[in-house]
This record gives C-alpha cells, sequence and structure tokens, in this order.
C-alpha cells in the first residue's frame, strides 16, 4: 500500500515535470512579448500590445512574408513528396520489383546524410539555374531531402492493408493507377494524412538549406527570418522577436495538439523499426 | 513482352523519388567531393589540387577544436536525451488521466523550429535580465549574475541543455512504441511474482527495450553530429569557436567564399555518418520488418 503512494507521488511528479520542462519557454516568450522590455522579470511587468503591432503591421519588417513564405514552400513541398512517395510506396509493398531492400535502405542511408555535405554544391547549382532567393531553391531539395522519411511510412502503412482489396479492384478492372489512388488512397488516409503533416513540419522547421539559399524576404522562409531578426531600433527586439515567435507557433501548436495521435503514430512508424 | 512491362512499371513508379534524390542529394554530394580537391576561392581561378584540402585540414587547429567540441557535444547530450526519454516514456504508457494531453505537451518541443527555440533559450541565459539569472539570484543561489553565452562552460551548457531540451520528448516517443510492444503479461506476471516498480523496470522492462534505446542512441548520434541549428542561432559557435561544430565550421568556409576547404570538410563529416549509418542499417534489422 505505502509502496503504491510513492510510486503514485512518483508518478504526478514526473508528470509535473514534463509538463514544465516542455512549456516553461514558451510562457517565457509570451510574457516577453506582451511586455515593453525584456527585463519584466526584476523591473515589474509593463504590459503591451506594441510588439505584435509592429510584427504584424510594420511592413519593413517582413515578418508576414517569411511567414507566407514558409508556408507556401512547406505546403508544396508535402503535397509533393506524399505523392512521389506513395507511387513508390505503392510499388514496393504491392509490385513485383527487384531491389525493393535496396532502394528503402538506399533512402534511408541517404537521410542520414549531414546537410552541410551538399550546401556548397546546390548552392552553385541552383545559381547556375538562377534559383537562388526564389522558390524552387528550397522546394527541390526540401523534397529530396524528405521523400526518405514519408517512404518508411507509408511503406508500413500500405503493407498494413489487405492486398484482397488490391485483387478484387484488379478483377473489377482497375489500372495500376486507380488501384492506387481510389482503392489504397482511401483506406489509408490516415496514414498519408499523417506523412503530410510530418513533412510539413519538417519543411518547415528547415534551417539550414534556407539559410544558405535564401537571401531577402522574397523567398526567406520564418526559422532563419527569426534568426536573423533586426527590429526597428537597433538593439536585440526581444519584444518583437518572441511576438514574431508566437504566432509562428500558434498553427503549428494548434496541429500538434489536434492530430498529436497522427503525428505520434507516423514518427514511430517512420523511426523505429526495431 | 508482358514481363518486361511488368518489370518496368514497377521501376517507372519509383523512378520520381529515385531522381528527386539522386538530383538533390546525391549530385550535390558527389559534387561536394570533386569540389574539395580543387582550390576553389571566389575571386581566384579554380586550381585543381588533389588532396592538398585534406592535407591542410588534419593540420588546422579550428578544425580539430570543432571536432572535438562536436564529439563532447554527442557524449554529453544524447546519454542525457536517452535518459530522460526513457524517464517521460515510462510515465507516458501507464493509464494515468489526461494522457494524450500530456504525450501532446511533450511533442511541442520537438515539432516548433529550433530557430525559434533557440532564441527563447537565447533570452533565457542572458546575462542582464535572462530566466536563468534571475531564477539563481532570486533564490540565492549565486550572488552575481553567470554568464552563460560569453564563456567556454557556460555557452557550452547552454547549448547542450537547448538540445536536450528539444530531443529528449523525440526520445521519449520512440522508447514509448518500444514499451507498448513489450508484452504486458510478462510485467503482469512481475507484479505477481510481487516485483516492485523499480525492480520491474530494471530486470524486465529495461533488457526488452534495449534494441529500441539502441536505434535510438544510434539515430541520436548520427543526428548529434550534425548539430548546426541550435548552435548557430544561440552561441554563433562562440565564445572564441568553443562551440564551433564541424558543421557551423565547414559553413563559415561557405560564408567567406572557400568551397574548396568547406567542400573538404564536410566530405569527412559526411564519411563520418555515412560509417555511421551502415552501422545502424545493420544493428537495426530493417530488412527484417520489410
Amino acid at each position: 500500500m505505502n509502496e503504491e503512494k510513492i510510486k503514485n507521488l512518483l508518478i504526478v511528479l514526473t508528470a509535473c515535470f514534463m509538463v514544465l520542462f516542455s512549456l516553461f519557454p514558451f510562457v517565457y516568450m509570451v510574457l516577453t512579448s506582451i511586455n515593453v522590455a525584456p527585463d519584466f522579470l526584476a523591473k515589474g511587468w509593463n504590459l503591451t500590445l506594441e510588439n505584435y503591432k509592429n510584427v504584424l503591421g510594420v511592413e519593413s519588417l517582413h515578418f508576414l512574408d517569411y511567414l507566407k513564405n514558409s508556408i507556401i514552400i512547406s505546403f508544396i513541398s508535402s503535397v509533393v513528396t506524399v505523392f512521389i512517395a506513395s507511387l513508390a510506396a505503392y510499388a514496393i509493398t504491392r509490385l513485383e520489383m527487384k531491389g525493393k531492400i535496396f532502394v528503402l535502405l538506399f533512402v534511408l542511408g541517404i537521410s542520414m546524410f549531414p546537410q552541410v555535405s551538399m550546401i556548397g554544391y546546390l548552392f552553385k547549382i541552383m545559381v547556375y539555374f538562377g534559383f537562388i532567393n526564389a522558390y524552387p531553391a528550397l522546394i527541390f531539395p526540401y523534397i529530396a531531402w524528405i521523400l526518405p522519411l514519408s517512404l518508411w511510412i507509408l511503406v508500413s502503412y500500405f503493407s498494413q492493408i489487405p492486398r484482397e482489396l488490391d485483387k478484387a479492384a484488379t478483377i473489377d478492372g482497375c489500372s495500376k493507377f486507380q488501384i492506387l489512388f481510389k482503392v489504397l488512397f482511401p483506406v489509408a488516409l490516415p496514414g498519408i494524412f499523417s506523412t503530410a503533416l510530418l513533412s510539413f513540419i519538417f519543411a518547415f522547421n528547415e534551417f539550414i538549406f534556407a539559410l544558405i539559399l535564401t537571401t531577402d524576404y522574397h523567398s526567406r522562409t520564418i526559422p532563419v527570418g527569426i534568426a536573423l531578426f533586426e527590429g526597428l531600433h537597433g538593439q536585440v527586439p526581444w519584444g518583437q522577436i518572441m511576438a514574431a515567435s508566437t504566432v509562428t507557433m500558434l498553427p503549428i501548436l494548434a496541429l500538434t495538439l489536434i492530430f498529436q495521435r497522427h503525428i505520434v503514430g507516423g514518427l514511430t512508424k517512420g523511426a523505429v523499426k526495431g | 513482352m508482358k514481363n518486361f512491362i511488368k518489370k518496368f512499371e514497377s521501376y517507372a513508379f519509383v523512378s520520381p523519388l529515385l531522381v528527386f534524390v539522386a538530383l538533390f542529394v546525391l549530385i550535390p554530394i558527389i559534387g561536394s567531393i570533386w569540389t574539395s580537391m580543387f582550390r576553389d576561392v571566389t575571386f581566384l581561378k579554380m586550381k585543381f589540387i588533389f588532396l592538398d584540402n585534406y592535407g591542410d585540414l588534419l593540420r588546422d587547429e579550428g578544425f580539430w577544436k570543432s571536432l572535438r567540441f562536436t564529439l563532447l557535444f554527442i557524449a554529453v547530450t544524447v546519454p542525457l536525451e536517452l535518459i530522460i526519454g526513457t524517464a517521460f516514456a515510462v510515465v507516458l504508457d501507464l493509464k494515468i488521466p489526461f494522457r494524450g494531453l500530456l504525450r501532446a505537451c511533450v511533442l511541442v518541443p520537438w515539432a516548433i523550429p529550433s530557430a525559434i527555440s533557440a532564441k527563447i533559450w537565447e533570452l533565457v541565459y542572458n546575462y542582464s535580465y535572462g530566466l536563468a539569472n534571475y531564477i539563481l539570484l532570486s533564490t540565492g543561489l549565486s550572488e552575481a549574475p553567470v554568464n552563460w553565452i560569453g564563456t567556454d562552460i557556460g555557452a557550452f551548457t547552454t547549448v547542450v541543455v537547448a538540445d536536450v531540451w528539444k530531443t529528449a520528448p523525440f526520445v521519449a516517443l520512440l522508447v514509448l512504441a518500444g514499451l507498448q510492444s513489450v508484452p504486458s503479461d510478462l510485467r503482469l506476471q512481475a507484479k505477481i511474482d510481487r516485483a516492485n516498480f523499480v525492480q520491474t523496470f530494471f530486470l524486465i522492462t529495461l533488457p526488452l527495450l534495449k534494441p529500441v534505446l539502441l536505434v535510438s542512441l544510434l539515430f541520436r548520434t548520427i543526428d548529434s553530429l550534425r548539430v548546426f541549428d541550435v548552435i548557430y542561432v544561440l552561441t554563433h559557435g562562440g565564445p572564441g569557436g568553443a562551440t564551433t561544430s564541424v558543421s557551423l565550421y565547414a559553413y563559415k568556409y561557405f560564408l567567406g567564399g572557400d568551397f574548396g576547404y568547406g567542400s573538404a570538410i564536410s566530405v569527412l563529416l559526411f564519411l563520418v555518418a555515412f560509417v555511421m549509418s551502415v552501422f545502424y542499417i545493420k544493428v537495426s534489422k530493417f530488412q527484417d520488418n520489410l
């Protein structure tokens, strides 16, 4: 009985620690964003919405441009990635093919490569095609970079769908494309959705490609925009940076909370098969 | 002929994926290996120098320093992430109220861009008004403010904390997936045998988790090897290069226009990552699950 009590206490303490550990930086972020100066801890609160007004209203800060770039680039990368990965996952799980395992292990190995080993030459390629500081400079590498993960997740979802479904569809005279898009897709929808969501988050958070392949607000994404944020008045504009971070975090926070189950499912399918 | 089409068809489905990966991952890597054998500096004539960049690299104290930092960074962060991650996973596995909410909370640090979290950490560790010094001073743990980002040990601590905070939750989810595949009747049996909570964990659960932990260990090691974002934003590799990772060191050469030397650094990093990935794939036994 006593042991049970200790155990419960331990669990509650750890759970509280987990919440605190995960969320306290965000509380600090929001508090800084609604105070006039970042020294509010010692000097007392002085609430304002000025930071939000600046970030959302002052055009020369380009915050909304960064956000728009990020959303467009991540969305296109995510949709294209899932489309290409589902074609490949279909072939790997359903069609006769030599070297399936090779393809899977090959892309898995590739996903482990350091990005810094690509950026030097990628920069040259993008200069050659005139893509520097344009959306394609990020969209193409993002697709290639996220494909391995998407493929692994989709393969594991597709292989859970009973093959009898395809057989029935084949007998009904469906082509391979019809089987994929009219039979498998609807059944695997939760899997496809979590793959798309994860791909979106990966593209949205990517930093090093965006740092090198963009030069200003025409295509710079939000992580780089916030990292290089200069503000209006010279000294580090903490209030504005935190207001920008808060606005950026809201959609991601909403997606994470609402689709928590999908994200966890997708992540664990993609990363651990051991 | 029909057989031929059937054979060809499956490759057609896979080909868009292979084309993308080849164009935007393989070619840049091969290009980096090629560039690393040239003197390739902006405004200077390209000159083939074969392995001279690598020779310079071996004598470059800055490179060795960045390598030492990266290895130390891995040696400190990865074990911390595994311990905290496993503890979190054990709690998340229990049938407690608000379990879903708890899981979502843990997911948030992983889901937001590291550039944003690194900015928040930079403010937390601010010398004059950051949260860390405020807590230390107001609780009397320290009499004077600590110079976090400006000293070697302080800067190391800040990047370690920021990285562990971001990735421990990810490890927790991996371990959680492993825990849920541990047969519950084994744990039930342990309970019947009057083993307590701690005994059950160390004698039954942990040994069964060994494969998942090993995979997480390797995965996190390979990932930490290329650490960049957190350090770039939080310390810029400073003070005096004390927290410059190999990735950041290579980036600084690219930024300065020295593509040959930067590529040589990045190729060495690639080779280490490549060897570890092969090892990772071997150990994880991915093939068995296909």
